[in-house]
């Protein structure tokens, strides 16, 4: 009975069944997997420069000077800014994320060339929208398995018209061309490669297959002279390279849960938390089998949820100025700030600040005796 | 002697030149799938959002009268009129570039932004 109690530690060396560190890859990734995950943090590292493509306006010179405390992939202090036009009177299209003047995203850095040519330092708000938003940097680890989760399963949740009567009345986000969307602080994009060949020309102004133009300084053509790079200005393989990496990071692996935290754990259930903040998703068939048929510890519904008017800013694609996507909760414990846009500084102070939806649970919490405070939010910290 | 083979070669190269305009398309084809901005039923045009990722842009497009325009209910695809087209709706576009912009080739209603797309 004992032998084969040995020759399992003997096959579990230390590197091999340690939990997963954070910035560790997907366990049971084939070599060629393996490989370009390597190969595509190594492109999610990079600083680009003006020579290369970077700008002429960026957020950033590298996916890697975001998201970087305290390993690449994870959380950032940098704060973006995102703007709209949010009008309830125009059906079918109240929202405009401003697409004829660049988009929602307003970049907050230009290159030296464009400074030259402008004279600007940022990309100047429209004075159209009606508000701009900050938006933090999120952590990325095990986004590639919330990608691999069916739409079905997402949509099983929703409950728009709140039928059940709990007071939680998840509805679904859609891109343009109707797709159910998942990734983005409002639900608004479908798939994590979306987002990842999105990101380069949006964040870093670097043009590529997917998004072969450079963007508009407020809609209007760069001035001659002022992107020395041709377009595209990363190729093909690159994008892919980049998206293995976001893809196949693994997602925190919980800390064991003390007595306490177990407890807290029901209590998040039993104030209501778990309504949006679903414990676990189970992804469908994948190419990949290290991301197929996997429950994932996500705590999210990936849905919309009305979280008060105090919370409220843009609109985004469907979502209305105060719907945001339940945000994910795995590797709670290594975030330094939280909700959408860092304005809580602990998860306790981030409990306090939900509304709409999100207020029963949070009254619910507030009057909990003070060890079960306790209890949930060391449970918080085991995330 | 110059004109004549000036001439001569011109003979020769016409008849391809004129092949060339007959099986070379109109105009470049492009397609895209995106959510109705805004139509305009009496200047008819069309601006249809689509993007990749957070990085969204805007299509805009004349849509000539002889322009066929479908809703995908129904096996064929029921002919529908411009002005059935309203923001939100979710359609498929084939276009060509012009010099006065682009111009759709075919429209097809294919959902809604609200409701998905089947």
């Amino acid at each position: 009975m004992r032998r084969p109690w040995i020759a399992l530690v003997a096959m579990c060396s230390a590197a091999s069944c340690r939990p997963p560190q954070l910035g560790d890859p997907l366990r049971g990734l084939s070599a060629a997997e393996r490989a370009e995950f390597d190969t595509g943090l190594a492109i999610f590292d990079s600083t680009f420069t003006p020579q290369v493509g970077l700008g002429p306006l960026f957020n950033a010179s590298g996916c890697g000077e975001c998201h970087e405390d305290p390993v690449t992939g994870a959380n950032g202090d940098e704060v973006e800014h995102h703007a709209a036009v949010f009008d309830p009177e125009r059906t079918g299209a109240m929202c405009d994320l401003l697409a004829d003047q660049g988009g929602p995203v307003f970049q907050d850095s230009v290159t030296p060339a464009l400074h030259a040519a402008l004279g600007i330092d940022r990309e100047p708000r429209p004075p159209v929208a009606t508000v701009v938003a900050e938006r933090s940097t999120p952590d990325i680890f095990g986004f590639g398995l919330l990608d691999a989760v069916p739409d079905s399963v997402i949509l099983s949740y929703a409950d728009p018209n709140d039928t059940n009567h709990d007071g939680i009345s998840g509805r679904p986000n859609r891109f343009f061309d109707g797709r159910l969307g998942r990734f983005g602080r409002k639900a608004l994009v479908p798939a994590l490669r979306e987002f990842n060949d999105g990101a380069f020309q949006i964040e870093i102004g670097i043009t590529n297959p997917s998004v072969p133009e450079e963007g508009t300084v407020g809609g209007d053509s760069l001035p001659a002279g002022t992107d020395p790079a041709s377009e595209p200005e990363i190729g093909a393989r690159a994008l892919v390279l980049t998206d293995a990496y976001v893809r196949l990071l693994a997602p925190p692996a919980p800390l064991k849960q003390s007595g306490e935290a177990r407890r807290g754990s029901d209590i998040f259930a039993r104030v209501g938390c778990t309504g949006c903040h679903v414990p676990t998703l189970r992804t469908g068939d994948n190419p990949i089998p290290a991301l197929s048929h996997k429950e994932v510890a996500a705590y999210t519904d990936l849905l919309l949820h009305d979280m008060g008017p105090d919370l409220a800013d843009i609109c985004f694609g469907l979502a209305t100025p105060s719907e945001f996507r339940t945000e994910p909760l795995m590797g709670l414990r290594h975030a330094t700030q939280f909700l959408h846009d860092g304005r809580a500084k602990t998860p306790e102070q981030a409990v306090e600040l939900h509304g709409g939806e999100g207020a029963r649970a949070r009254d619910l919490f507030k009057t909990l005796p003070a060890a079960d405070r306790a209890a949930l939010l060391a449970f918080l910290k085991t995330l | 002697m110059r004109r004549v083979t000036l001439l001569s070669l011109g003979s020769l190269l016409i008849p391809f030149a004129v092949a060339a305009q007959q099986v070379a398309p109109t105009a470049p084809h492009d397609s895209v799938r995106g959510a109705i901005r805004a139509v305009d039923t009496s200047a008819r045009t069309l601006e249809v959002t689509a993007g990749v990722g957070f990085a969204i842009r805007v299509v805009r497009l004349q849509v000539p009268p002889a322009v066929p325009i479908t809703d995908r209910k129904g096996t064929q695809g029921a002919p529908i009129n411009l002005a059935e087209l309203k923001p939100g709706d979710v359609i498929r576009v084939s276009f060509g570039s012009r010099p006065t912009g682009f111009v759709a080739y075919t429209i097809e209603r294919i959902g809604s932004m609200e409701a998905g797309v089947p």
